[in-house]
This record gives structure tokens, C-alpha cells and sequence, in this order.
């Protein structure tokens, strides 16, 4: 039981760091820093799991050169490429929209990370949650802090003054707010049942029964519209390749397209971790590990990685919808479950309270 | 109230690593990259023709109904968002509230929205083709 004596202690000075107060704010703050690069990392692994996995899927072998058989080290040599490519800034393009959009992605992304909560301990009593930021309304935040992607995209589009874009930049307002409300909706029904606004109670509320087996109808509705909301597959339209070019980022080239679609991987991440913590219970484990301790941040991010899979094979499996059909989708179908689904889950609340 | 400024002090610190990050990336990009000066290279994309017109067009004036079919919902949302903490126990957390008073309340209100969302779809204002 070695291993678990060594999680606890470093968990012990983790929570020493962001927990206590003793420590000021802006330490926890710059030491957040690290827990924006393990989410990047995250993302860096979701890129490679979805080359590779699409490899799979698609009947070919994916990387294979760049450091070994399974080609590892290819994102490193993307990398390379992408910093030692010419930047461009189009003439006619507006500067500091087209400069600035990336900036606002990323700014949006790292913001969803400060009060992701990865496990919650007990020490001597006390409850402390391993998180940047603990707040009572994090998950009102959290949708909050999204929605700033809808400007980035805007921006960029635009601010490019490319038909393509601009034309991808109209569809993406479309889209996303038919789909916001849908979202919105149930997330609050997810926090109707917690009774709180806090992603930790909402976790610990599902200490007894994880919310996808309360409601699943709010959790298919909530995976569409995130779906929707981080662009992917089904509802990429905004970057349809056969019809758009590369949609809002077709002007973008080198680094500054690297920062954009690399914003867009960091918000499918911390989608995944949302899943994850709202229906997937969090860090609540499963029954079948019986009386072996698995420590929480383990389940989280297990369960985050098989979310991710989902959202690969999805990408795989499904066409694009058109974009008459999206809004349709989003106003004609989720949101009329959405409040199904919200009554449902008032008359639960009600009778659990 | 200095532990809800507290909790958000991260949160600027994260606006600051925002702004920080994608500039170094960029300034240390412009040390190692190359650059030309061909004039071609800074028109923009439009599958390999001249590009012809303005890119800044008008939309069509029926986006708007979405529009504002949004904002009505989310108002109805921001509405919620205090309502799910309360509205089990409003006549211990609320003084004045008899119990249940809340539900009934957002019965009523969502009724309204509801009424509000079905006018629209009869209208057709949901259709994206008119």
C-alpha cells in the first residue's frame, strides 16, 4: 500500500497549497498555473488519442514515425513545425480582432479551468476540495466563462474578412445560442436535484446514485448540446471542410492557428471534466472495486478519458448535420426535453429533500 | 465578502496567464520564423481567384427573432439559477414565503415563457428557411 501512503502525502501538501488559508489567494493563483498545464497536457493527449483512435477507426494506422512504433513524439514535431511557421496577418484583416480572438479563446478556456474540483478530502474533519477555486456558484460560472468561446469565434471570423469566415462566424452565433438554452437547462436541473450551485455538493449528491442513472433524458440532452457547444463533429459546421474551407480559421496560419485549435481541444477537455463531475459522479467510485481504496482523482480522470473516447468514436461514426437542421435540432427537439426534463427533476428534488 | 474576493483572485490571475501565454507563444514565433514581403501572401483566401467584393455582409433581418427567442430564454435561465438553491425549504430561507410559494411562482412563470415559445413556433419564426 506504498503507493496510496505517497498519493496521500503529496495530496496532503496539494491541499495544503490550495486549501488552507493561511496561503494567500494569489499563491493558490500562480500555482494554478500548474493545474492549467496538466489540463494542457490533457488536451495534448486527447489530440494524440483521437489521431490515433480515427487511425483505428478509419481502417489505416495513424502516427507511426515520430518516436516509435506508436508514434508518441508526433505532436512534438507538430509542434516545431507550427512555431517555426510564417505568421500571417491577412492585409484587409481587421489586426486586433484577427490578433486578439485566439487570446479570447484561450483566456475563456483556462478561466473554465479554475474551478474544475478533481477530488475531495477529509482531513481531520475538515473538507477540503482539490480545486484553484472553490466557489458557491462555480457551475453558474462555468457557464458563464463558456460562453466567452462564441465571442472568440465571432472575432476571428470577422475580423478575417474572408466570405468563409464570416459565413462560419454567422452560422457559429446560430448554433450556439440554440443550444446555450438547452445546456443552460439542464445544468440547472442537475443543481435543482443537488440543491446547490456548487460542482463539489453537486459531486457529493451523488454519493448514493450517479444524476445519469437520476435522469438520463438530461443527461442525452446535455451531451448534445456540449456536443454543439465545443464544435464537434455532428455540429461542426462552423468548420466544414467541404463547404468552408477551414471555416472561422481559414486565414489563420502557424502558431495562431495552433492557439485556436488548441483552445478548442482545452474546451472539449474541460466539457469532458463537466460530464465527468455533473452525471458521471464525479469522484464517486464504482461498487465493483469492493473494499480497495482508489483514490478520487483517479476515477475523475479515468472517467474523463472514457468521455473523450465517446466524443472520438462519435466523430467517427456520425456525418455532419446541415445547418438548417442543427437550429432545428437545437429549438425544436432539446429544448422542449430540456424542460421536460427540468419538471422531472424538480418532482425528484422535491421528494429526496 | 473577503472570501468570495478570495476565491476570485485565482480567476484574475488566470485572466493574466490568458494574456501572457498566447503573446510569449507569438513573440517567440516571430524570433525563429521566417518572413517575406511578397504582397500575394497577405490577400485573402478565396479559393486561389482575386478576392472580389466586400467580406463584411449584411445578415438577414429574420436572425433577429432568434435573437431575441434567446434572450428571452435566457432571462427565464438567470431566473432559475437562484431558484434551485431555495425552493425546497423558501419558508425557512426566505422570510414572508409560505411553503411552496416558489414552485407556484415558477409554474406561473414558465407558462408564460412556454406560451410565449409555442407562439413563435406556430408564427414559423423557427423555421431557418422562410
Amino acid at each position: 500500500m506504498a503507493i496510496i501512503e505517497i498519493y496521500d502525502l503529496i495530496m496532503h501538501y496539494l491541499v495544503i497549497i490550495f486549501a488552507t488559508n493561511d496561503f494567500a489567494p494569489w499563491i493558490r493563483g500562480v500555482l494554478g498555473g500548474l493545474v492549467i498545464g496538466a489540463v494542457f497536457g490533457g488536451a495534448l493527449v486527447m489530440v494524440y488519442l483521437e489521431r490515433k483512435f480515427l487511425g483505428d477507426m478509419q481502417s489505416r494506422i495513424g502516427p507511426n514515425r515520430v518516436g516509435g512504433r506508436f508514434g508518441v513524439l508526433q505532436l512534438i514535431a507538430d509542434a516545431i513545425k507550427l512555431f517555426t511557421k510564417e505568421d500571417i496577418i491577412p492585409a484587409k484583416a481587421d489586426k486586433w480582432l484577427f490578433i486578439g480572438a485566439p487570446i479570447v479563446a484561450l483566456t475563456s478556456g483556462f478561466l473554465m479551468v479554475a474551478v474544475i474540483p478533481f477530488d475531495l478530502l477529509v482531513i481531520k474533519g475538515n473538507e477540503y476540495a482539490v480545486a484553484v477555486s472553490r466557489m458557491d456558484i462555480s457551475i453558474l460560472y462555468l457557464e458563464a466563462v463558456s460562453g466567452l468561446a462564441i465571442f472568440a469565434t465571432f472575432m476571428a471570423g470577422w475580423g478575417s474578412s474572408s466570405k468563409y469566415a464570416v459565413l462560419a462566424a454567422f452560422r457559429n452565433v446560430a448554433k450556439m445560442i440554440g443550444y446555450e438554452i438547452p445546456l443552460g437547462i439542464t445544468v440547472i436541473s442537475v443543481a435543482v436535484m443537488a440543491h446547490s450551485l456548487d460542482i463539489v455538493e453537486i459531486v457529493e449528491a451523488q454519493s448514493s446514485i450517479w444524476f445519469i442513472i437520476a435522469q438520463p433524458l438530461g443527461f442525452v440532452v446535455f451531451f448534445i448540446a456540449l456536443l454543439a457547444d465545443v464544435g464537434r463533429i455532428p455540429f461542426d459546421q462552423t468548420e466544414a471542410e467541404e463547404e468552408l474551407v477551414a471555416g472561422w480559421a481559414t486565414e489563420y496560419s502557424g502558431m495562431r492557428w495552433g492557439l485556436a485549435f488548441f483552445a478548442e481541444y482545452l474546451h472539449a477537455v474541460v466539457g469532458s471534466f463537466i460530464v465527468t463531475l455533473i452525471f458521471l459522479g464525479g469522484w464517486n467510485g464504482l461498487p465493483i472495486v469492493g473494499n480497495l481504496y482508489i483514490p478520487g482523482i483517479f476515477w475523475v480522470i479515468a472517467k474523463t478519458i472514457m468521455v473523450m473516447m465517446l466524443f472520438i468514436w462519435i466523430r467517427a461514426a456520425l456525418p455532419r448535420y446541415r445547418i438548417d437542421q442543427v437550429i432545428d435540432i437545437g429549438w425544436k427537439v432539446l429544448i422542449p426535453l430540456a424542460l421536460l426534463n427540468l419538471v422531472w427533476s424538480t418532482i425528484i428534488g422535491l421528494l429526496w429533500a | 465578502m473577503a472570501e468570495i474576493i478570495d476565491n476570485f483572485i485565482p480567476v484574475a490571475i488566470f485572466i493574466v496567464f490568458g494574456l501572457v501565454i498566447p503573446l510569449a507563444i507569438m513573440f517567440i514565433v516571430k524570433q525563429i520564423s521566417p518572413r517575406s514581403k511578397n504582397p500575394i501572401k497577405f490577400t485573402t483566401y478565396e479559393s486561389g481567384s482575386v478576392p472580389t467584393g466586400s467580406a463584411n455582409m449584411m445578415f438577414n433581418v429574420e436572425y433577429y427573432a432568434y435573437a431575441i427567442l434567446f434572450v428571452l430564454f435566457d432571462v427565464e435561465l438567470l431566473f432559475l439559477y437562484p431558484w434551485v438553491t431555495v425552493y425546497v425549504n423558501d419558508s425557512v430561507t426566505t422570510p414572508g414565503f409560505t411553503t411552496g410559494f416558489s414552485i407556484l411562482a415558477m409554474v406561473l412563470f414558465m407558462i408564460v415563457v412556454l406560451l410565449g415559445l409555442v407562439y413563435e413556433w406556430k408564427k414559423g419564426v423557427l423555421e431557418w428557411v422562410r
